[in-house]
């Protein structure tokens, strides 16, 4: 069977369109967990909120960020993760226990890429609407209280930053996920990289040096929201023209690994 | 009924073995303490260096007494990350619950011996190192040494304060399977109220009350009063030192009765 390149990509998006409905199914057959789940990301948002609120009842700035900047900042950071989340957490699965258990063979004997096999199985989580709708209440009420006036290229960028920024959070769990193919499972690295990700909700400039670094060219998780952010609040692009290039080159290193490890997999023979 | 403390010595030691199958877990949890501490404590010594006059900054903190308060803050969330709450939830909607049931031991002791070395290794593992790597790094403060001892009296409180919490839980296993959710709404709401990233110092009067109200305040906040000398004379050290003890009596006697409840009504799947 030869297909064009266009059919297949037309072919690849109709069943992606198909597969989210079934996962939309979920939502209806299994409606306390969707509620709890959501509602789990609603308080934990919530606490983090209370947390800058009390910080700032203290003082009017910090590290030169002011409340409401901060509160922006906070919820722009969920927007990017929430997106990854929706789609691509499966990829979880994959660290903790598919290698282990020797079940990653069935999505190598599909007649799709095998990434979109792993993905596809559960395409639509439903907790990352909430944070989605938690992130853009927050960015919402900042960015009004703040006046903030975007720029017309700035509104038109602002989804294109999202998506880079919800790209990079899904090369970093590939990456760390794929590792499993050679650790037998690799939740640890996937969780210890997830924390470190926590970072990115607060001000890159309160931290130490060493970690604004990390933070930015290792796990890049400042061009998730601090880049972002400090552009949309400010203008500033001092970091903006990195953030395309950063983008790919972490989607490149995460789909190298990722197809080495598929590799060493079939090697195996398991 | 008369409590055979050796009979669950195997599941200490069963759970020591497990634990240390796994021995990467332990610098995952180190690297994960060390991030959240970071970020906590970066926050708020940002707060007291912007802070004005210097020295005694909100609450009556200092910026070493706030860093020392953060930090040993996140060591007892270590130490309290027992993994009781998702092993019991799994083992209930699994049904494997049924097979402790048919052993002649309480089934929440078992859990509690089997969770003992693992805040024991928690502690050397990952505690100690975490302390050590940040006093290099930021200004710490020294305990005297009868604060130093008030501090172990409380921490193994909250331990136990920790354990219930945890129990209890891992038993909405029995009434949901999206425990997930339900653990994660418990970790931040505990991690909130007892001060672990605010202290309840600097929280304004009502939240403050709401925190004073909540047995969880005796997992950071109480151990943390002790350990900085915050108290009020001897007197004062022994109220905090009653009140833990209070909550982790109560807490106890919650756990027995919900659990013999839970039991009544359990129901396991095959034959």
């Amino acid at each position: 069977m030869t297909r064009t390149r266009l059919g297949t990509a037309l072919w690849y998006v109709r069943l992606s369109w198909f597969l989210g409905g079934v996962g939309l199914h979920r939502l209806a057959a299994y409606r306390l967990d969707f509620a709890l789940g959501a509602g789990a990301f609603l308080v934990r948002v919530g606490i983090q909120t209370a947390v800058v609120g009390l910080v700032f009842r203290q003082v009017p700035a910090v590290g030169g960020w002011s409340y409401h900047e901060v509160l922006f900042l906070l919820g722009f950071s969920l927007l990017p993760r929430g997106l990854d989340h929706l789609f691509t957490d499966q990829l979880w699965e994959l660290g903790r226990k598919l290698v282990q258990r020797g079940e990653f063979y069935r999505y190598l004997i599909r007649p799709v890429n095998p990434l979109f096999s792993l993905l596809s199985e559960r395409f639509f989580h439903p907790d990352a609407l909430g944070e989605l709708v938690v992130g853009a209440a927050l960015v919402t009420y900042a960015g009004t209280s703040l006046d903030l006036d975007l720029t017309a290229v700035q509104w038109a960028l602002a989804p294109l930053l999202v998506l880079c920024g919800a790209l990079i959070h899904t090369a970093v769990k590939l990456c760390f996920a794929s590792l499993s193919f050679w650790t037998v499972t690799s939740l640890p690295a996937m969780y210890a990289a997830s924390q470190v990700s926590e970072f990115a909700a607060y001000p890159l400039d309160i931290y130490h040096a060493s970690l604004r670094a990390l933070l930015t060219w290792v796990l890049p998780f400042a061009f998730t929201s601090y880049v972002p952010a400090v552009y949309l609040l400010s203008g500033d692009t001092a970091l903006l023209g990195w953030l395309p290039v950063v983008t790919a080159l972490a989607l490149l290193l995460a789909l190298a690994v990722w197809r080495r490890g598929i590799n060493t997999y079939e090697m195996t023979g398991s | 009924m008369s409590v055979r403390v050796s009979r669950y010595f195997p599941f200490a030691t069963g759970g020591l073995q497990s634990l240390l199958q796994y021995r990467s877990m332990f610098v995952v949890t180190g690297v994960t303490a060390a991030a959240g501490a970071a970020v906590t404590v970066f926050l708020w010594r940002a707060v007291y260096a912007d802070a004005p006059g210097g020295g005694t900054g909100p609450g009556g903190f200092t910026p070493a007494s706030i860093t020392t308060y953060l930090l040993v803050a996140q060591v007892l969330q270590v130490l309290h990350a027992n993994r009781v709450d998702d092993e019991v939830a799994a083992e209930v909607y699994r049904g494997d619950v049924a097979v402790m049931l048919v052993r002649p031991v309480s089934y929440p002791l078992v859990r509690l011996f089997a969770c003992l070395p693992v805040v024991a290794a928690n502690a050397a593992l990952v505690g100690v190192p975490a302390l050590l790597l940040f006093s290099f790094l930021v200004p710490l403060t020294t305990p005297r040494p009868v604060d130093a001892a008030l501090f172990a009296v409380s921490t193994t409180l909250s331990v136990l304060i920790a354990f219930c919490v945890n129990l209890l839980t891992g038993m909405t296993g029995f009434v949901t399977t999206n425990t997930w959710g339900v653990r994660m709404v418990k970790q931040s709401v505990v991690a909130f109220f007892a001060g672990q990233l605010v202290p309840i110092a600097l929280m304004p009067g009502p939240l403050a009350a709401v925190a004073g109200a909540l047995p969880f305040k005796g997992m950071v906040d109480s151990p943390l009063t002790l350990l900085l000398g915050r108290y009020d004379g001897m007197g004062g050290a022994v109220a905090v030192l009653a009140q833990q003890a209070g909550w982790a009596a109560g807490l106890t006697v919650l756990c027995a009765v919900l659990w013999r409840a839970a039991l009544g009504r359990l129901e396991v799947l095959g034959g």
